[in-house]
């Protein structure tokens, strides 16, 4: 009795916190839309309005970043280990493959490196290696 | 590090969801810890040793290879 009332608070805890994560995100993604978009579509830019969009996108960003935390915290430790591993490694892949786009306007290669694309590196590195890091210590 | 886990969960005739349970962790981590593919924190240790109602050195032992 008392051990299914523990396995429902890991679980009900992961369930709450990853809503969350889920709300804060799409908040982050919606007011980023409106902040680059909104200049040009919406208020004419407005210089004032801009800005607010501007601070309605730290807070939303900063909401997400206490979701993700408050996400790890209620992990049980072997998930929370493989997610600071994959963030580790998330990093490093970033900045080698960062430098390298970077360097390829200036070799002609490429006629313009756009910033928002690290996004899909930093995205697509840590599915990567949370999948890679999870399954190498889990698997039967 | 090697560890007892696999004998002390068979002798209680627990399945290791049953332990993860008891230790608010998921199946995988018991999984992983059995497998020799995760060490546990210092405090899952401790949680393990006063479950079993051994001293962690019973449980955990340093892999000599």
């Amino acid at each position: 009795m008392a051990d299914t009332r523990i396995e429902s608070s890991l679980q009900a805890g992961l369930r709450k916190s990853n809503f969350q994560l889920l709300l804060a995100t799409a908040t982050w993604v919606g007011s980023t839309a409106i902040m680059s978009f909104g200049p040009s579509r919406f208020w004419d830019f407005d210089t004032t309005v801009t800005f607010l969009a501007i601070a309605a996108n730290l807070i939303a960003g900063g909401f997400m970043l206490y979701s993700f935390f408050r996400h790890l915290k209620n992990m049980d430790e072997l998930q929370r280990q493989t997610h600071l591993e994959a963030m580790a490694l998330t990093l490093g892949i970033t900045m080698v493959l960062t430098v390298i786009y970077g360097a390829l306007p200036q070799a002609n290669v490429l006629a313009d490196a756009q910033p928002a694309n690290v996004l899909f590196v930093i995205g697509i590195s840590y599915i990567l290696s949370v999948t890679t890091l999870w399954l190498r210590r889990t698997s039967e | 590090m090697k560890n007892r886990l696999k004998v002390l969960r068979a002798d209680r005739d627990w399945t290791q969801a049953d332990l993860a349970d008891r230790l608010q962790v998921t199946r995988q981590t018991i999984n992983a810890i059995e497998k020799g593919k995760y060490d546990p924190s210092l405090p899952l240790a401790f949680k393990l040793a006063k479950l079993f109602g051994l001293p962690i050195e019973e449980i955990f032992s340093p892999d000599t290879n």
